[in-house]
């Protein structure tokens, strides 16, 4: 494709909340045609192609039929590989939602009819594209930090409702929902892979289905450890919905990120409460500008299925550690 | 009254003659350090005398507390000569290098008929306690996720001794003690230990710890402890439960911040935060130990829980050395 063609995208289910996000950024992003949206839920579809005064496609083939460029694919977490075998059998380049699947035979199927198809598969890990992680990145690029010894991290959040907590659908609770953000993080921060792991997971906090609770302990292939809390922690009294805080440890210093510390304190006596009202930059605006970019010009996504893999490869090893009660390796 | 002996005229000994120097019921009457000097200097603020060697220490007896503030591989030594003088004992925290040596410390003190108080400080830091008292009146529900992080600068002590694996066991067994001692007074027992850290990575002035604590009420607690910090110190804590979350941040928490510029004489400027109390944490502490032992209580803090506050350590230790995780039994 040549220069500022306009690149088509559309969006196959609104199972995630992530899609009106994504939705927004393609109505905002110049060069890019949002042509509409299919959904096994007719109403959903409705509604959402309203919203942003797109195409409500009849079904999944209608959509695929068309000239559109590219899908983005926010079904629940267990539909993903069906979505996406659809879309790249049709010749679609594909953004699939984190993560990837819920299994890995469905995280390998996706990849591998992706290449198979020879579209492009591209991974949504928004938050390599938030300028903090940016800046921390740089950072460690820079060698000011010296060398790398540890990493700590957290992603917890307040616990969400529907398709989320249904174990069938989602794969798991609070540790497959988070964990891998910050395991892609981490491996493209660090360009080494997480080579073992061991988690201590609960569901005490709601005591559902699903785990909502748990600390995973890494090492990686260059010999840093890191934790992650992947937890649903924050109450609904909590001001913001939740953090991406990650300290990075070093020979030559500390770099701390707190992902959504610009902020500004809101006090209101209407509903009585305490919010952050987040200013920074919106970080799936990157994401999205980047899926187009790849397909505009014909370049390899900047996150692949393979990172969206690996880092699936991570919460399923952590719940298994879960289980077993030692640590799991990834490289035998 | 209690005539206290300090051994040790480090950065604890000089806190802990200041504490002692302050409370009613206790008298500072001597001071040893094998550096005369140091011993000295502190025991001539206070009146005390002034000693090199222990030994002629407790020959010359006079006192009836002895308060241990030496490098931690010392303590058993130490614990040792006092109750076989039979001296009750403060001993600064970790009670010992290893478990092994904790309870051989409080087996003797039990024979000796002495007080042994493992001077685990965090109990008595109005944070703590607040926390403490917060967490186990149910202000949040069923407590389910903790979050401990206690960071500084390497400890530079005398010989440069905290560097010293052997006799310090870095920045687990220094540093996080203290938050492993005060999880296990709001948690309870703990069941499992991961952890993975810098305490065998060699390098230099730098330790890094991250350890997983399973309790056998089913808490799950993350603790930091890091010992790579450029300057300053800072603690944080968080726990979520079954109806709600507490958070505290030290750096958030400083209701004074001095800050000054730097002079043309050429003093650097700095920024320091400072969050004042009426009584200081050692204070507080070290009266209540004093008061103890006049009226025959029973410490808040016993030599039971000093042995499994180092039993922790030891565990995350023994975790970071063969990467499996450690079942306390």
């Amino acid at each position: 494709m040549s220069e500022r063609q306009v690149v088509k995208i559309g969006i196959m289910s609104f199972a995630h909340m992530h899609a009106y996000s994504y939705a927004a950024c393609l109505k905002k992003l110049p060069d890019v045609d949002f042509v509409g949206i299919a959904d096994d839920d007719a109403v959903r579809s409705k509604d959402a192609a309203g919203r942003y005064g797109v195409r409500a496609f009849r079904n999944y083939e209608e959509m695929l039929e068309s000239d559109v460029d590219g899908i983005i694919v926010t079904s629940e977490n267990a539909n993903h590989r069906r979505h996406v075998v659809l879309a790249a059998q049709a010749g679609k380049h594909v953004m699939c939602e984190k993560p990837i699947a819920t299994t890995m035979q469905d995280a390998e199927a996706i990849v591998e009819v992706s290449k198979r198809s020879g579209i492009k598969l591209m991974t949504a890990f928004p938050c390599r594209y938030h300028p903090a992680f940016i800046r921390l990145k740089q950072a460690v690029d820079s060698g000011e930090l010296g060398k790398l010894l540890a990493v700590k991290s957290t992603n917890q959040g307040q616990r969400p409702g529907g398709w989320f907590i249904d174990k069938e659908l989602a794969g798991g609770g609070a540790v497959i929902d988070h964990t891998v953000h910050l395991v892609d993080l981490m491996r493209y921060m660090t360009g080494a892979e997480p080579a073992r792991i061991y988690a201590e997971i609960d569901n005490r906090m709601f005591g559902g289905d699903v785990d909502d609770t748990g600390i995973i302990t890494l090492d990686f292939t260059n010999g840093i450890f890191a934790t992650i809390d992947a937890s649903w922690s924050r109450p609904k009294s909590y001001p913001f919905w939740g953090n991406v805080n990650m300290d990075v440890i070093g020979t030559g210093g500390i770099a701390s990120m707190e992902m959504f510390a610009q902020k500004i304190d809101s006090y209101s006596d209407e509903n009585c409460r305490h919010a952050y009202v987040y200013w920074g930059d919106d970080m799936d605006l990157g994401l999205i500008e980047a899926f187009a970019r790849c397909i505009r010009e014909d370049t390899a996504p900047p996150i692949t299925g393979e990172d969206g893999l690996k880092a699936l490869e991570v919460a399923l090893a952590a719940y298994e550690s879960a289980r077993l009660r030692e640590p799991i390796n990834l490289l035998e | 009254m209690q005539r206290i002996a300090v051994i040790g005229a480090g950065t604890m000994g000089r806190v802990h003659s200041e504490a002692y120097s302050r409370i009613p019921n206790a008298e500072l009457v001597a001071v040893c350090d094998s550096q005369i000097a140091k011993a000295e200097e502190l025991a001539g603020k206070y009146g005390a005398a002034a000693y090199a060697d222990v030994k002629r220490l407790f020959e010359d007896g006079g006192f009836d507390v002895v308060d241990i503030c030496t490098p931690t591989n010392t303590h058993l030594d130490y614990i040792k000569l006092a109750a076989r003088a039979g001296k009750h004992i403060c001993c600064e925290k970790p009670l010992a290098r290893t478990t092994g040596q904790a309870m051989e410390a409080l087996r003797i003190c039990e024979e000796a008929g002495v007080t042994l108080f493992p001077a685990q400080v965090l109990r008595w830091f109005p944070e703590f306690r607040k926390l403490h008292d917060l967490i186990t009146s149910g202000a949040i529900g069923e407590p389910v996720e903790v979050r401990t992080s206690r960071c500084s600068a390497y400890p530079r002590g005398t010989d440069d001794w905290f560097a010293d694996m052997k006799r310090s066991g870095g920045v687990v067994l220094d540093m996080i003690i203290h938050d492993f001692d005060w999880l296990r007074w709001c948690f309870g027992k703990v069941r499992r230990v991961y952890a993975r850290g810098l305490y065998e990575a060699g390098i230099p002035h730098t330790d890094y710890a991250l350890v997983t604590l399973r309790f056998e009420s089913g808490v799950i607690a993350h603790v930091e402890g890091n010992w790579a910090k450029a300057g300053g110190f800072e603690t944080s804590v968080e726990v979520a439960g079954t109806k709600g979350l507490l958070s505290f941040a030290s750096k958030d928490s400083a209701p004074i911040i001095i800050e000054l510029k730097s002079t043309d004489e050429g003093k650097v400027g700095v920024t320091v935060p400072e969050s004042p109390t009426r009584e200081s944490p050692y204070y507080l502490e070290l009266k209540h130990f004093v008061d103890c032992i006049e009226d025959n209580r029973k410490l808040d803090v016993t030599a039971e829980d000093g042995v499994e506050a180092v039993r922790t350590s030891e565990a995350a230790l023994r975790s970071i050395s063969t990467g499996q995780p450690v079942t306390l039994a």
